[in-house]
């Protein structure tokens, strides 16, 4: 049906469906969308020159802190970035722990995401089950690093806190209970007639499209293409533990939600193979304070997606330059393509299908030349 | 309808919120919390003050008031103050309710005994 | 002369009985929900919070009032009282007490007009705010309303048909004297009653018009203070509404079993309806408007026609 005009509705920067202000401007023509407009840097913080006036130690809780549910992934480039500098290897025993640490974020992100979805959707009992027990894995982080969110267990050089036995039977008994979980919720979302009517077929990203976008993360492996940098550039360890890049054919909503899901359980895996093979031995290795003059690049799979950190350093304790690239921003392309042609009341599904971090991404502030 | 067998079982399950204020709170073993100097073993080294990433720890190396002045609405609990020390002086307590309604509370000065 | 100001008293005396119901109905609906979700729902306010409701509508009665610049003022603050006083009616109706207050052969339609009165009322408020979001959900309600009034209609027919009577009272009673249910004579009749009525009261998987994530609050966006006050009471007005006139249609009616009083059965039958509507507003996720359209006409509608077919013919 075609309306011949079209009229203007804004969705944010206040919309109960974005947790975080950031605008878009949507074109309607009748219950369709013909163009969206996004609108960035409504959270703009100045983190990157922030970056530039510390030293490397102090820009650590820096890094923790410019993304509040990733924010172990960011520590996790950003030592890998420092040590890069120097090329510092770091202990086998620290990077299991990272690595475990990494995995359980990925857990909670991702069982927080589902959440979300499903609380898009109008699935509100689903959303409280899912976060009911993401609070498993949120125990869990709390009792290895001692603060639920900002955990501050990495450091330049290895890792802060040990895992001792009894955390690591722990947390194994606690996987099994959320890996049944799970598994039972994937099997509810895949059988649920009404969710399955709000997410199959629902912003469309054409695998053509997703990799002339750069998408990244589950969204692009919800396109079907198999890239994660935990197998085509690993880090950590991931190159000794065995795994599965999960990817999806249905393009849609519903893929992203499922490979998210399946995502978790693959995540459990690594995480009981990590504590099954993780050898005894040192934390930490001894980090220079200060960094001749270099460049270093740290890839990472954070939960939304691949997230590059950048540093160059001049010889001092401080960095000459620093720049972080988050999975939302790579993603943001796509979505403002999946959007076109949506119904209006599937704009808060594609919009949340992305896991948007608004604040992780706000780097950019466009001003218009008077 | 296929919640319907999970929704069935949880009715008669204790539901898993805690009623916080009004129930202890669960601390598990570690908890970074409030940190306390002991002035005994302090020998006013400045590492602490120095590994503060966000200078909520102030060093006053002489006078009378010479001791830490540590700020409490400054700190980000990532506790590598307790790690520089190299004589063990600062220890992490478990202690996080820490608000309070006057800005002059939050700000502890640990002095150096004479 | 008495007797008319004893009327009068007993009559406000009913509705605030009814508004206490509304306010009890809310809170297990909200517990049990609650429940389900693994969650307390509300604790505090009285025993299990019981009092929450009455506490949620004195708060929202001192809160500042906002009326919008560019609404349309007349209609936007009249529209709460209008949305509190259509449901009070229909209970007068339905034989809460054995037999309707104001009870007349075809209160049966004069109820289907008022429950059509309480969407365009939806209507109006999400007209009359000048906003987007109450705009889109006023739109919305009435969208749906095209789609379930009339299998709701054929469904309240259907045992207006059995009973010969189109007065509610008359077709309870029928229950009691022939001591069934329309529940087991007329099965699809009351799937379609009670998925009409879960899209008449926005509740889950049919809150269309107030979903949350999509459109703020829907219609109910502009309104603040006491006037949302007066929505959410007629919110719980309806919804007593509802479970009693499913208990008194299709539930084996209300009236007196060996000394209970017919009020008691009335408030135990609509509480299980209650418990049903609860349940599935935890079931499901949220349906896309277009998808409650052509649903409802491609499968309530038709289905209606065969139950409508089956009593004239056969049963």
């Amino acid at each position: 049906m075609r309306y011949g005009t079209t009229i203007k509705v804004p969705f944010g920067p206040q919309h109960p469906a974005l947790k975080e202000p950031e605008c878009f401007l949507f074109e309607v023509e009748g219950d369709f969308v013909v163009n969206v407009k996004p609108r960035i840097g409504y959270i703009h913080r100045g983190i990157e020159k922030a970056f530039e006036n510390n030293t490397y130690m102090h820009d650590l809780y820096l890094a923790e802190r410019i993304c509040g549910i990733c924010s172990h992934a960011h520590t996790v480039a950003f030592t890998q970035t420092v040590e890069g500098l120097v090329s510092l290897e770091i202990p086998q025993r620290a990077q299991y722990i990272r690595l475990i640490m990494a995995e359980l974020e990925r857990l909670h992100s991702h069982s927080l995401w589902v959440g979300i979805a499903a609380h898009e959707a109008g699935f509100d009992t689903m959303f409280m089950y899912l976060w009911r027990d993401r609070e498993m894995i949120m125990d869990l982080m709390e009792e290895i690093s001692g603060n639920r969110v900002l955990h501050a267990i990495n450091t330049i050089g290895g890792v802060r806190r040990d895992i001792n036995d009894e955390q690591a039977n722990k947390i194994r008994k606690y996987l099994d209970k959320f890996e049944e979980n799970i598994k039972n919720y994937i099997k509810v979302l895949e059988t649920e007639n009404t969710f399955l009517k709000r997410t199959v077929g629902v912003g469309i990203l054409k695998p053509s499209d997703a990799i002339a976008l750069c998408a990244v993360g589950p969204t692009l492996r919800a396109s079907g293409i198999k890239n994660d940098v935990r197998k085509d550039d690993p880090y950590l360890l991931y190159d000794e533990i065995p795994f599965e890049v999960i990817t999806h054919d249905g393009c849609d909503v519903f893929a992203r939600t499922i490979v998210r899901c399946e995502e978790m359980l693959e995540s459990i895996k690594i995480i009981r193979y990590a504590l099954d093979h993780m050898p005894k031995g040192e934390l930490k290795v001894k980090a220079p304070r200060t960094f001749p003059p270099n460049e270093s690049i740290g890839r990472v799979e954070a939960p939304r997606g691949e997230l590059i950190h950048y540093t160059k350093s001049n010889g001092t304790s401080k960095p000459e330059r620093y720049k972080v690239r988050s999975p939302t921003l790579g993603n943001l392309a796509s979505v403002c393509k999946t959007l076109i042609g949506a119904h209006i009341a599937d704009i808060p599904m594609i919009l949340a299908g992305i896991d948007p971090c608004f604040s992780c991404m706000d780097r950019i502030l466009i001003k218009k030349r008077s | 309808m296929s919640l319907f067998k999970e929704a069935i079982k949880q009715i008669p399950k204790k539901p898993v919120t805690i009623k916080y204020p009004f129930e202890p709170g669960i601390i598990p073993p570690g908890l970074r919390g409030l940190p306390i100097w002991d002035m005994n073993k302090c020998i006013l080294c400045v590492l602490c003050q120095n590994a503060c990433p966000v200078s909520a720890i102030k060093m006053i190396p002489k006078g009378p008031d010479a001791g830490i002045v540590y700020d409490l609405s400054r700190c980000i609990f990532c506790a590598e103050c307790a790690d520089a020390c190299p004589k063990k002086a600062i220890t992490i307590t478990d202690k996080f309710e820490l608000a309070t309604t006057s800005k002059s509370e939050l700000i502890f000065h640990y002095k150096k005994s004479q | 002369m008495f007797e008319t100001i004893f009327e009068i008293i007993s009559l406000i005396g009913f509705i605030v009985f009814i508004i206490l119901i509304a306010f009890f109905y809310e809170w297990i609906d909200r517990k049990f929900y609650a429940r389900i979700q693994n969650r307390y729902g509300p604790l505090y306010t009285g025993p299990s919070g019981i009092l929450q409701p009455i506490a949620d509508f004195i708060k929202l009665l001192l809160k500042e009032d906002i009326i919008p610049e560019a609404s349309e003022k007349r209609i936007f603050s009249l529209i709460p009282i209008i949305y509190v006083l259509l449901p009070i009616l229909a209970l007068l109706i339905i034989p809460i007490n054995g037999k309707g207050i104001i009870s007349f052969e075809g209160d049966l339609i004069f109820l289907m007009f008022l429950s059509a009165m309480i969407t365009l009322s939806v209507f109006l408020a999400g007209w009359s705010s000048a906003c987007n979001f109450s705009r889109i959900g006023g739109v919305r309600a009435a969208l749906q309303m095209l789609s379930y009034e009339i299998p709701f209609g054929l469904s309240l027919i259907g045992p207006a048909i059995v009973a010969n009577s189109l007065c509610i009272t008359k077709i309870s009673e029928w229950q009691i004297a022939n001591s069934t249910a329309f529940i087991f004579l007329q099965p699809i009749g009351f799937a379609v009653i009670m998925i009409s009525l879960l899209a008449e009261l926005e509740l889950i998987p049919f809150d269309v018009p107030e979903a949350e994530t999509e459109i703020v609050a829907g219609w109910t966006t502009e309104y603040g203070g006491g006037r949302y006050a007066l929505i959410r009471l007629g919110k719980d007005l309806e919804l007593v509404m509802a479970s009693m006139l499913i208990s008194s249609l299709y539930l084996g009616g209300i009236g007196q079993i060996f000394f209970i009083p017919p009020i008691v059965i009335a408030i135990i039958k609509s509480i299980i309806v209650l418990l049903v509507m609860s349940l599935i507003r935890a079931l499901f996720a949220r349906y896309r408007i277009d998808q409650v359209i052509s649903g409802m006409w491609k499968y309530l509608f038709p289905l209606m026609i065969l139950q409508i077919i089956i009593v004239q013919f056969i049963g």
